[in-house]
């Protein structure tokens, strides 16, 4: 192995100094923050407080962020399977002028906009209503883990199938119309054919998905009530309401631990195979 | 900060521009409605019965964080030795609280002739604090329950009977927890107030930590009740509701309802109900720095200010807050459609009796843990 050259240094020094300042620093500091208790010293008290008050709360982020990982990822199998071996032109076109529409707004506007969609007397309720498709007895509001749930996975979805379709485009047509030529149906072909091709894409784009939606606060304090609520509203309030940094970062750090997992998850996964490879 | 050398400066150059005109420098804490409450319109009518003064409203910002600014900029000018430049400060509870413990007002609420028209607690207690004679309300803001009288004949008179009214009508009541405003926080203040044992303690102190330990049933109660509630976000989350006809009933703030249906985002219809024991509510203070140099000036200024007209056509019909000073001096002030929108669902004896204010800081912040660890965990 060549020895780094100081000119080599030098050059990666500005990128490193900013990783060092904006990311290590904080998450350092965040860190030592959560355990360390009023006096100073090292202890586990904040995380203490962080389960007796938000047990709950871990529950609930966790369910809503895996189960809104794994609907994006049906969903979006489905739309980039639909846009590669489907065989309905038109559909096909609209479809693809159509699903990258979400990407382009911010999670907030979409949660102000699932606001007065999904309530009880809202615009989807009313809708159906006046189609006679429902009786307006048998409205529910659905501002609540299912609103939730329904944000994230209309926000997220675009983003992974962007990715999801463009590495399908790329792969060898002759495999997917041999599996054709032999009989085999257009899901099959998906399933059998298609997808275990492209699964390194999928998980990356479903890690990124996790991540994000594990980190967004608009839409939890938008959309639902505050019991349960996701950790990213818990950590504002302790902070806004108390300045209490030290609860705020504990439940931080047991986001990282969550986030974490699931880029152990990713990078033992993608190491596997560099060995194959 | 420097905003404020700016105004100084600007003041100075006034004062001495113009030897026999006086300068009346305002600084107020609150929202862009407040500076323009004291410029558009307390300010024009001050100068016309003072000619040859000139009112100066500076804003320091919202919230408690506003209030802040201003005690530092009074504390450094006394740790100076320097006059204040501010002749009449506008503040929160919190801050009015500090500033009489440190000595930087200055006592005239006896002095002024609309000093007997308070009758509030609040006028003498700001959350723990003895301010009387230091300070006089500018307005309360109030919580109370708004209710759909389509749905809801016979509205409930007390937490008792909401608590019942809610067991009978499942998911009817809706209110936002303490995550999502202070709405929500009003109405559980109000909760261990009716439920938690002694109430006057929770407003007046003295603090004694091991209260808390007898609210477990209180909130034990909470928690049972809240299976039957929608949990809405945030306080506008609960006005939304209403008025969807989502929920029949939730704790709101008063001047917020009143805008919402004067903007047509309520149904006309709506009505309020303040129950008993009562529910909390919060003031703005006037108060004069302890060493400004236009000491009559400004006590002429708050007098005014809090005199039966203004609050009646200020701050009542025109920004929707309660007055003040005690809202019966205000009958015959007003006309009878605004007296109507204020005081037909709250009359001010109900006003007078169930506005109650905030617990003192130390059991606040104590309510606010034992709910998340008893009643939202």
């Amino acid at each position: 192995m060549a020895r780094p050259s100081f000119f080599g240094l030098l050059l990666i020094a500005p990128a490193l100094a900013m990783i060092g300042a904006l990311f290590l620093y904080p998450l350092g500091y965040s860190l030592a923050a959560a355990f360390t208790d009023p006096q100073g010293g090292l202890s586990l008290v904040n995380f203490g407080k962080a389960y007796e008050f938000y047990s709950t709360d871990i529950l609930f982020t966790l369910f809503i962020v895996i189960t809104s990982t794994l609907l994006t990822g049906l969903v979006s199998i489905a739309i980039a399977g639909i846009l590669t071996l489907g065989e309905t032109p038109w559909l096909v076109a609209a479809l693809r002028a159509l699903y990258r529409w979400p990407l382009f707004i911010p999670f907030i506007v979409a949660a102000q906009c699932m606001r007065t969609f999904l309530a009880k007397n809202g615009l989807m309720n009313n809708t159906f209503v006046a189609l006679g498709i429902m009786e307006p007895i048998q409205a529910t509001s659905l501002l609540d883990w299912r609103g939730i749930i329904i944000t994230f996975v209309w926000k997220q979805v675009p983003f992974v199938t962007l990715m999801l379709a463009g590495a399908m485009a790329s792969i060898d047509r002759a495999t997917i119309e041999a599996g054709r030529n032999l009989g085999a149906s257009r899901l099959r072909v998906l399933v059998e054919i298609v997808l275990p091709q492209v699964a390194q894409t999928l998980l990356v784009g479903l890690v990124l998905s996790f991540v994000t939606m594990l980190s967004v606060l608009s839409v939890p304090l938008m959309v639902a009530g505050s019991q349960p609520t996701m950790l990213t509203v818990d950590m504002a309030f302790r902070i806004n309401s108390y300045g209490d940094y030290a609860t705020a970062n504990a439940l931080g750090v047991i986001s990282y631990a969550i986030a974490g997992t699931v880029a152990w998850i990713y990078l033992r996964h993608s190491v596997k195979r560099e060995v194959q490879a | 900060m420097r905003k404020g050398l700016l105004a100084a400066g600007l003041a100075a150059l006034l004062t001495s521009g113009a030897a026999n005109a006086q300068t009346l420098n305002v600084a107020t804490a609150g929202d862009q409605n407040m500076v323009d409450y004291i410029k558009d319109y307390l300010g024009p009518l001050f100068e016309k019965k003072h000619p040859g003064v000139k009112v100066v409203a500076v804003g320091t910002g919202p919230g408690d964080g506003g209030s802040q600014k201003i005690y530092e900029k009074l504390d450094a000018q006394k740790k100076a030795g320097a006059p204040s430049d501010f002749d009449v400060v506008v503040v929160h509870q919190k801050a009015a609280g500090t500033m009489v413990k440190e000595e930087l007002l200055k006592k005239y609420r006896d002095q002024i002739p609309t000093g007997s028209l308070v009758t509030r607690e609040t006028a003498t207690n700001a959350l723990g604090t003895d301010v009387s004679g230091y300070v006089m309300p500018m307005f309360h803001s109030q919580t109370a329950i708004a209710y759909n009288p389509d749905l809801v004949k016979n509205p409930p008179n007390s937490y008792p009977e909401l608590r019942e009214w809610v067991r009978k009508n499942p998911k009817q009541f809706g209110y936002n927890g303490i995550k999502g405003g202070m709405s929500g926080v009003a109405f559980v203040a109000g909760w261990v107030a009716a439920f938690g044992g002694d109430a006057a303690k929770l407003e007046k102190g003295p603090y004694d930590p091991a209260a808390k330990a007898t609210w477990d049933k209180a909130m034990a109660d909470l928690k049972e009740f809240n299976q039957n509630v929608v949990i809405t976000p945030g306080n506008a989350g609960t006005l939304d509701m209403l008025n969807r006809g989502e929920i029949a009933m939730g704790p709101v703030w008063v001047d917020m309802f009143y805008t919402w249906k004067a903007e047509g985002k309520l149904p006309p219809t709506m009505r309020l109900k303040l129950v008993t024991p009562g529910m909390p509510g919060q003031p703005m203070y006037y108060a004069i720095p302890a060493k400004t140099a236009q000491e009559k000036l400004a006590a002429e200024f708050i007098a005014l200010a809090t005199s039966p007209d203004v609050q009646a056509e200020g701050i009542v019909k025109r920004f929707n807050w309660y007055p003040g000073i005690d809202a019966k001096n205000l009958e015959g002030k007003l006309d009878q459609a605004a007296w109507k929108q204020l005081f037909s669902d709250i009359p001010p004896e109900t006003l007078a009796a169930n506005g109650k204010p905030f617990p003192i800081g130390p059991y606040f912040n104590d309510i606010l843990e034992a709910y998340e660890r008893k009643v939202a965990n």
